[in-house]
């Protein structure tokens, strides 16, 4: 195996350990409400001013 | 800006309006070169022959229609999924005079023969060069919205529409690299083998950075939208999302099986292809799912019946891509008319199906009003989904007769069928093509009546509400 072979493998591999702590991530027990929030903040998002945010302000306050 | 809902909509007002006049000239264009094959006489060189009308078709379908569209929406989605105002609105209203004047550049420079050769990157340099500027304005626009958020975490249409920002910025520069010899003609940065895999690793990768994740990002806030419903899982969504990033752009080279490219990435593009159907197929349970105990709004909703049989069609797309990206499938279907009835499945079918929901859905709330006529909207959908059925079906009925009868061998091996024999048999399927192309500019007409008139009651309302 030559060493652009071993690269292309050690590339693939860290992709698929990355895509890997992704699902795992996403499906974490810990991280379930939080995963499924989005899709109900969504919900309410036709107007941008103060008063009806639709929820937390997290950034640029 | 429209400062009552303190969102700068008037530009997607711009966006919308501009791509369903582009979207008219990509269907107006694509009948009439669907009769120029059922009725060659109708070619008229040097312009107007099919050679120069099916790149203008192509490139104001998926870049007037499709990218106008989803210019529109992402800023339209953005705005709302930050909650926050665009970035820059002047830099937006530049990107709208730019992006039509690129798309009547291309149009122009297509019927004058200006061509690279390459599908879905026939634009010479000059052209090709504003179609970058084009895209970093935007890019950058979109990406400062997201930047300056007042949202923790993104929806998921959000990493759908970053991904297509990064994908089509890679894939366009990467792909249009050449080097010009004058104003009007420049030639491929690669060479052979090279071109041909770097040319289809773009072609591919513009079906899924242009033609599945912006409708997809599109679909899945809409869906919610029309139903009032939130989507079954973003969970879903979010895995979906990363397993197709990961797959998609290693699937190019199902376009060149058996061509000299190495083996290898034969092999290679149709394993991920059909690695493609898992996370194709999660978007598709996740909008079915969110249907849960919604199903009668079918019925009821026509916005609905737009998004459900869209990501329907996305479904089957997404059976049939990669079914022919297989070896031996691909072998007998390769070359034939079943490629376009394939294609016209995911644009009609898939893409043009949610977009018109997201017009249906944007347009009476942007201009403080109600829908023109909802019997009209649904008179356009059963026009544009027979029209589309009618074209692919046909198509791939002709496909397997042009297929099998290519193939068919004498005993001493030797060809059955000379080739123009197996051109003459595909006639009426043509004329049956022709037809659905018009039913389907039909839908479309009455689509854009009820929008044009959706429109004159926004501005006339709103006119007796100053006076």
């Amino acid at each position: 195996m030559d060493s652009a072979s071993i690269y292309y493998l050690g590339v693939t591999l860290i992709l698929f350990l990355v895509f890997a702590a992704i699902v795992a991530r996403t499906y974490s027990r810990k991280h379930r409400e939080k995963g499924e929030e989005p899709k109900f903040r969504m919900m309410d998002d036709d107007k941008p001013t103060d008063e009806n945010k639709g929820g937390r302000d997290v950034r640029r306050k | 800006m429209n400062q009552q809902e303190g969102y700068a909509d008037d530009i997607v007002k711009g966006f919308v309006i501009w791509s369903m006049v582009w979207g008219l000239v990509a269907v107006l264009v694509g009948v009439f070169i669907s009769f120029q094959i059922a009725f060659p006489q109708l070619n008229f060189p040097p312009y107007l022959t099919y050679g120069r009308l099916r790149p203008i078709h192509t490139n104001a379908g998926i870049f007037g229609w499709g990218i106008g569209s989803f210019m529109a929406f992402f800023i339209y989605i953005t705005q709302r999924l930050t909650r926050t105002s665009l970035w820059s609105p002047g830099l937006a209203k530049a990107q709208l005079w730019l992006f039509n004047i690129v798309i009547a550049l291309a149009a122009v420079t297509l019927a004058m023969g200006m061509n690279r050769s390459k599908e879905y990157a026939e634009l010479e340099w000059p052209v090709a060069s504003l179609v970058v500027v084009l895209w970093v304005i935007f890019a950058v626009n979109i990406v400062m919205t997201i930047v300056k958020r007042r949202e923790e975490q993104m929806y998921i249409s959000l990493w759908y529409i970053l991904a297509t920002l990064v994908g089509v910025a890679v894939l366009y520069l990467v792909n249009n690299a050449a080097i010009p010899v004058s104003l009007t003609k420049s030639y491929s940065a690669y060479a052979g083998a090279n071109d041909a895999n770097v040319q289809w690793w773009y072609g591919h990768n513009a079906v899924a950075m242009v033609l599945t994740t912006p409708p997809l990002a599109i679909f899945y806030y809409f869906l919610p939208k029309a139903t009032g419903v939130p989507i079954y899982s973003h969970r879903m969504s979010v895995v979906a999302f990363w397993s197709l990033i990961f797959m998609y752009l290693w699937t190019g080279a199902h376009h060149l099986l058996w061509a000299p490219v190495p083996d290898w990435v034969q092999t290679l593009a149709m394993g991920f292809s059909v690695m493609l159907i898992a996370p194709s197929w999660a978007a598709v349970f996740n909008g079915y799912f969110s249907m849960n105990g919604q199903w009668h709004q079918m019925r009821e909703n026509y916005l609905v019946k737009f998004l459900i049989f869209g990501i329907t069609f996305y479904g089957m797309q997404t059976l049939q891509g990669p079914s022919q990206s297989i070896r031996t499938f691909s072998a007998f279907i390769h070359f034939t008319d079943w490629v376009p009835g394939h294609v016209h499945m995911g644009t009609l079918g898939w893409v043009s199906l949610v977009l018109f929901a997201a017009i249906y859905y944007t347009i009476p709330r942007l201009y403080h009003t109600e829908i023109y006529s909802i019997p009209l909207a649904n008179v356009h959908f059963w026009l544009v989904l027979t029209g589309q059925l009618i074209f692919s079906i046909t198509m791939w009925i002709a496909g397997v007769q042009q297929a099998a009868m290519l193939n068919a061998t004498n005993p001493d091996g030797s060809l059955h069928y000379s080739f123009i024999e197996t051109m003459v048999e595909l006639y009426p399927y043509w004329h049956m093509r022709a037809l659905g192309g018009v039913i389907y500019l039909a839908g479309l007409l009455v689509f854009l009546y009820n929008i044009y008139q959706t429109i004159n009651g926004g501005k006339t309302q709103a006119a007796a509400q100053r006076a």
